[in-house]
This record gives C-alpha cells, sequence and structure tokens, in this order.
C-alpha cells in the first residue's frame, strides 16, 4: 500500500515539475511582491554610473567647453534602453 | 573604463538609426563623424563605439565588444588626444537650431512615462560562454508612455483600453537579448485586464499567425492616485514566452517563463527620457 502511495506522489510530482515547465505559478500578490523586486536593476552595476549622456549635440558643447574627447555608444535600438 | 570615461571623456549613448536619419544639426555631426570611419556611405547601420574631438574629429572607430580590447583602444585613444595640439584648441559649439521632430519625439504632456523591465526567468541551456551568460541572466529596459487622456482616466478610477492594448502590443515583448519583434494588433489573441480600485488583475494572450512565436501571461499589480496624478503603477505580466526574433535568436527552446515589471518613471534615471522602442519613426502610431 505504501509503495503504491509513493508511486502515486511520484508520479504527481513529476507531472508538477513537467506543469512548472510549461505554466507559470499563479500571479498572487506575493508572486508580484517577488518579481516587481526581482526585475529591479542592481544600481551599483558600474556601467550604470557612468554620467552618459542622450543628447548627441549636447554633449558636443559640453566636450567643446571643457575640451574633453566624446565616447560615443552608438547601438540599432537605445544601448541605455531596448538592448 | 568607468572611471576613464568619467575623468577623460564626455560618454554619449545613442540610437543611431535615429541620429542617421535626423535632418538637423545633430544628423548633419553625427554623418560627418561616420563619414570618418569605415561606416562611410552605409545606408544601413552605423552602431559602434566612436572617439570624437569636440571639433567632430573621429579619433576612433571600434565595434569590438571585447572589453579588455576596447579599454586598451579607448587609453591609447585618451593619451593620444592629450598630448596633441587638438587638447589645447577649443572647438566650436555647435548650436542645435531647428529639431526634426520625427527623430525627437517627447513624452506625451501631461501624460505618464512608465519603465519597463523584462526578464527570462529560466529555461536556458546552461553554458560557460561569457556572452551568453551576460544575455541569459539579461534584464531589459524600455518606457511606456501614456497619453494625458489614458492619465486623467487612470485619476477617474478608469482602466483605458488602449493603453493596455499598447502595453501588451509593444512591451510585453522579449527584448533581453536585442531589438523585438513588437505584436501586430492581430496578434493579440486575448486581453483581459480589469481594474477593481487600485488592483488591477487579467490575463493576456499573445501569438503569431503561425504559432511560432508568443506569450501567455497573467497580470497584477497596483495604480495608486493622489491630488490628481497617478502616483504608483506598478504591474507584473507573468507568463510563458515561446519563440525569438530575427535580432533576439538564442531564447530558450520551447516555453520558458518570463516576466515584464512596469513601475511608474520618476525622472531619476537618464533612460527615463528614452523614447519607447516600439515608436520609433511613428510615434502617433505608437499612441493610436
Amino acid at each position: 500500500m505504501n509503495v503504491f502511495y509513493a508511486g502515486i506522489s511520484l508520479l504527481l510530482l513529476a507531472g508538477l515539475g513537467a506543469q512548472s515547465k510549461t505554466q507559470a505559478a499563479s500571479l498572487d500578490e506575493a508572486r508580484f511582491v517577488e518579481l516587481h523586486a526581482l526585475l529591479k536593476p542592481d544600481e551599483n552595476v558600474t556601467w550604470r554610473r557612468i554620467p552618459w549622456r542622450i543628447e548627441l549635440l549636447a554633449a558636443q558643447r559640453e566636450a567643446a567647453a571643457i575640451n574633453k574627447p566624446l565616447f560615443v555608444w552608438a547601438m540599432d535600438g537605445h544601448p541605455l534602453g531596448c538592448t | 573604463m568607468f572611471e576613464l570615461l568619467r575623468s577623460e571623456f564626455v560618454a554619449v549613448a545613442i540610437d543611431q538609426a535615429y541620429e542617421r536619419r535626423q535632418q538637423d544639426a545633430e544628423g548633419d555631426f553625427w554623418r560627418r563623424i561616420v563619414d570618418q570611419s569605415p561606416r562611410k556611405g552605409t545606408k544601413g547601420t552605423t552602431q559602434g563605439f566612436y572617439i570624437v574631438a569636440p571639433s567632430g574629429e573621429l579619433l576612433l572607430f571600434n565595434n569590438n565588444r571585447h572589453p579588455e580590447k576596447v579599454l586598451r583602444l579607448t587609453k591609447q585613444t585618451a593619451r593620444k588626444f592629450a598630448s596633441s595640439d587638438r587638447s589645447k584648441t577649443k572647438a566650436a559649439a555647435i548650436a542645435a537650431g531647428k529639431v526634426d521632430k520625427r527623430y525627437n519625439p517627447v513624452p506625451p504632456e501631461g501624460g505618464l512615462v512608465v519603465r519597463a523591465r523584462g526578464k527570462v526567468l529560466g529555461g536556458y541551456e546552461p553554458t560557460d560562454d561569457r556572452w551568453r551568460k551576460v544575455m541569459q541572466s539579461a534584464l531589459s529596459r524600455d518606457n511606456l508612455w501614456a497619453t494625458r487622456a489614458e492619465h486623467d482616466a487612470l485619476v477617474k478610477g478608469e482602466l483605458p483600453g488602449k493603453l493596455m492594448r499598447r502595453l501588451a502590443r509593444f512591451h510585453l515583448v522579449d527584448n533581453t537579448r536585442g531589438e523585438p519583434p513588437m505584436w501586430r494588433d492581430d496578434e493579440v489573441r486575448s486581453l483581459q485586464i480589469e481594474r477593481d480600485g487600485d488592483r488591477i488583475s487579467g490575463t493576456v494572450s499573445l501569438a503569431t499567425k503561425d504559432g511560432e512565436r508568443g506569450f501567455d501571461a497573467q497580470i497584477f499589480g497596483f495604480v495608486h492616485v493622489k491630488k490628481g496624478r497617478v502616483t504608483r503603477f506598478d504591474l507584473v505580466a507573468d507568463g510563458m514566452f515561446w519563440g525569438e526574433g530575427p535580432y533576439t535568436k538564442g531564447a530558450p527552446k520551447g516555453r520558458f517563463p518570463f516576466a515584464v515589471a512596469f513601475t511608474l518613471a520618476d525622472g531619476s534615471d537618464v533612460a527615463d527620457a528614452i523614447p519607447p522602442q516600439g515608436s520609433r519613426g511613428w510615434v502617433d502610431g505608437y499612441l493610436r
């Protein structure tokens, strides 16, 4: 009998495992809080602390004023946004 | 690299798809830089790293993603600039003049800017490849724009259907590995989102006609209003995604867990000012 129940339990667990790969968990308030926190960026990541400008001509005027070169990171999609 | 960029350069990040098309002083300046590089004459992408003297003279072009190489080249160019006459000659500032509005969209006046961040929560095959690891753990960033009318409707306790449809079509996308395909209007198979007081909940089902790419998700979150303004717009879309786009190759096989979180932008992040990816070239269509 115990072997039977153990077998059923294993089958159920296997089924749940398979389900978790194809279905998301139910989105209740607790999961919302968990995900909202998880999807926040780490503010200490070094590249985020670089003072990026996003307007090329404004940056040119600043560079001209302090006589420093521009470092331009140009991408398809904005480097600080998409991609 | 961080200290080098802070101390020796004025660092700029741009979406070159705007810059190379705009018909104004900024577009002219960008094309002048590009025409000194191997990208000269291209009608395609001008992406890469460029180091430019304030006068517009190109000092370095590179499109290598290897951090050690970029650091070495950047250091060399900084030294070259500092030891040359260029560093002693004052360049003229370039006035903006009349701006090409098609490529300088601004958020709707009286509307909202909402940060949207996506993440693949599992399903990738383990890898030792450093670049794949970066992609697999990436947190994407885009902005959702809401119009003044939609903001007003949220304040009144409503949930504008157009805003939810825009959120689904342009922001429930897997943009963690590159520029994603947005959902066409007829790819929104179902969108059932309701508001009950300050709570928002519902489901969304998105899929291409051939079924090769899709996202089935639940939505849950909160909208708070104070003194006639939305003060909180926190939502999460949590579900199973499948498929990839031409520029988002390398998705996990089959269906994989994926989530997008939304929160009101407060202007404290420079990226809050970046237009939504889905609005590129047709802001009116995006806001329609």
